[in-house]
C-alpha cells in the first residue's frame, strides 16, 4: 500500500533517521531472534529501518568457493541497486556478508573489467559510492548512550564470552576496522548493559561454518572445544555476532554442557526490557530461560 | 627433475597471489581450524604447487576442506593469501573436471546455487531437503531441523528476487551460456 504522504503529521514528531540494511538470507530465518531484537533496538533510537529493496544473496561460502567471478557479481549487484536507491549508508547484518560485499566494492573498484562484466548483467557499473557499515556500527557514539541510559534491568549475574568468530574482524584489511580497539568497543558495551565479560583466548577460533552440515563430527569437536573453554573461565552464557556461529554454538558439539549464546542486540532487548523480549527468547535452540529465571532477569 | 612451472602461474594468475613469497613457516597450517581433516596442510598444497603436481592438488580434500575463516591469511608473516588460493584451485578443479575430493561438500556449494540461481535467494528448508536428499544422509540432524522448524527458525515460505533476469544474467556472464 502507498504511503499517504499527506497525513497529518502529529504534535511532536521528529523525523526518524532513515537506516538502509541488508538483511541477507538468515535474518529472518536461522537467525531470526536476531532480526527481532534489532528491530526493537532500531525502535529505542527512533531510526527507521528500511530493506535494501530487492537485494540477493550475497553468495556467501559457496560462491566465492566455487566461481569467483559470481560471487563478486552477485554482491556486487547489491551494491548498485544500493546507489540506484541513493543509499549512502549501508549496514550489513551478518559478518558473512559484509566481507562478501566489502570484497565485491573493493574488488570492482580495482578491476575495471570486472565492474565492465558488472554492467552487462546488471546494465550499470559500480561507482563506489556506498559506504558498507557493519550493523553495531548504527549507534554513534550518543546512540549507544541512547542504549546505556535505557538500561532498566541490569544483566547482574550473566557471566559471558565475547565470541566475535573469524569474520567480523577478519580480514582487517577488508573490514576497515581497527581490530583492538573496535573489541574494546564491544566489550565495554556489552558490559554497560551489566553483563560481566571474562578474558578467554578463543574469540576468534573457527566455528566450522558450513561445514557443520557436511562434516559434523569435526564441527562438534571445534564446538566442543570452544565451549569447553569458555566454561573453564566460568561463563555462563556466549555472545555472538554472527548468525552462523550462534547456530553452530547452539547446535553442535557433544561432550560439553550446552551454553546459551545471545547476539548483542537481545542484552540490549533484556537490559532495556523492550517490549515482545520473550517472543525471541523462546527461539533459542539451547534455552536460556533457566539461567535468566535464576538471576530474575527475565 | 623437470619441473612443470604451468601450474602455479596459473594459479598465481587467478588468485593475484606471489607463492615464491612462502617461506614454509607453516603459521597457516599451524593455525588452521580444519587442518585434522585435510590430507595436505595448506602450506604443503603451496609445495605441491610450487612441484607442479597439478593433479594431486586438484583431486585433494583440502581445497574443498577449506572453509575461508582466513585465520592463516592473519597469521602469515609474508600475507600470503591462503583462502583466495584454495578458491581458485577449486575454480581449477571444477574447470577440468578432475575427481572431486570432497564430493558433499561440493553439492552442498552446488545445492546453494541452485538457490541462488533459482530465487536470488536461499530458501533454507528446501536447500536442506535437496542437500540431505543429494548426499543421502536424509535422518541426520533430523531432531534439531525439527526444533528449529517449531521455533519459527525456519522460514515456511520461499521469498524470491523481482528482477530475476538480473540473476541469470549475472550467472550467464559469469559461467557462458548454457
Amino acid at each position: 500500500m502507498e504511503k499517504n504522504e499527506n497525513a497529518p503529521v502529529p504534535e511532536g514528531y521528529v523525523p526518524h533517521p532513515r537506516v538502509y540494511y541488508y538483511p541477507g538470507c538468515s535474518l529472518m530465518s536461522t537467525a531470526r531472534d536476531l532480526g527481532e531484537s534489532l528491530f526493537q533496538m532500531a525502535r529505542l533510537v527512533g531510526s527507521w529501518l528500511e530493506e535494501l529493496k530487492d537485494w540477493n544473496c550475497c553468495g556467501a561460502s559457496p560462491a566465492h568457493s566455487v566461481n569467483q567471478n559470481y560471487a563478486i557479481l552477485l554482491a556486487g549487484r547489491n551494491l548498485v541497486l544500493a546507489e540506484r536507491q541513493g543509499i549512502k549508508d549501508l549496514f550489513v547484518i551478518c559478518p558473512s556478508c559484509f566481507v562478501r560485499l566489502r570484497t565485491a566494492a573493493k574488488t570492482l573498484m580495482a578491476d575495471e573489467d570486472k565492474n565492465a562484466l558488472l554492467e552487462e548483467a546488471v546494465g550499470k557499473r559500480y561507482q563506489g559510492s556506498v559506504r558498507l557499515r557493519f550493523f553495531l556500527e548504527v549507534g554513534s557514539a550518543s546512540q549507544m548512550n541512547v542504549f546505556r541510559q535505557a538500561v532498566v534491568n541490569p544483566l547482574k549475574g550473566l557471566k559471558g564470552v565475547l565470541y566475535f568468530g573469524c569474520l567480523l574482524t577478519r580480514p582487517e584489511w577488508i573490514t576497515g576496522f581497527d581490530v583492538l580497539p573496535y573489541e574494546d568497543e564491544l566489550r565495554s558495551f556489552v558490559e554497560s548493559m551489566g553483563v560481566e565479560t571474562l578474558d578467554w583466548g578463543y574469540g576468534k577460533q573457527c566455528c566450522g561454518a558450513h561445514l557443520a552440515l557436511t562434516k559434523p563430527d569435526h564441527v562438534d569437536s571445534l564446538v566442543d572445544r570452544i565451549r569447553d573453554h569458555a566454561r573453564r573461565v566460568g561463563a555462563n552464557c556466549m555472545i555472538s555476532f554472527c548468525p552462523l556461529c550462534q547456530v553452530n554454538m547452539e547446535l553442535r558439539g557433544k561432550n560439553s554442557e550446552p551454553l546459551p549464546v545471545f547476539y548483542v542486540s537481545e542484552l540490549i532487548g533484556m537490559a532495556c526490557r523492550l517490549p515482545r523480549t520473550e517472543k525471541w527468547i523462546r527461539k533459542h535452540l539451547v534455552d536460556p530461560r533457566k539461567l535468566l529465571a535464576e538471576h530474575n532477569l527475565l | 627433475m623437470q619441473v612443470d612451472r604451468s601450474f602455479i602461474r596459473e594459479v598465481e594468475e587467478r588468485s593475484g597471489q606471489r607463492f615464491g613469497a612462502c617461506f614454509h613457516c607453516m603459521a597457516c597450517s599451524g593455525g588452521c581450524p580444519v587442518s585434522d581433516i585435510m590430507d595436505y596442510l595448506p602450506n604443503q598444497i603451496v609445495r605441491m604447487m610450487q612441484l607442479g603436481m597439478r593433479r594431486e592438488v586438484l583431486e585433494s580434500r583440502a581445497i574443498w576442506v577449506c572453509v575461508g575463516c582466513y585465520s592463516c591469511v592473519s597469521q602469515c608473516p609474508n600475507r600470503v593469501h591462503i583462502p583466495y588460493m584454495m578458491d581458485a584451485l577449486r575454480e581449477l578443479a571444477l574447470e577440468e573436471g578432475v575427481k572431486i575430493g570432497e564430493p558433499d561438500i561440493w553439492t552442498f556449494h552446488r545445492e546453494f546455487l541452485k538457490q541462488v540461481d533459482k530465487r536470488g535467494r536461499v530458501y533454507e528448508l528446501e536447500f536442506m531437503a535437496r542437500y540431505k536428499l543429494a548426499t543421502l544422509s536424509l535422518f541426520n540432524d533430523m531432531g534439531s531441523g525439527m526444533k528449529m522448524l517449531f521455533n519459527g527458525r525456519l522460514e515456511l515460505l520461499p521469498h524470491r528476487v523481482k528482477k530475476l533476469q538480473e540473476i541469470r544474467k549475472i550467472r550467464e556472464v559469469c559461467y557462458g551460456k548454457k
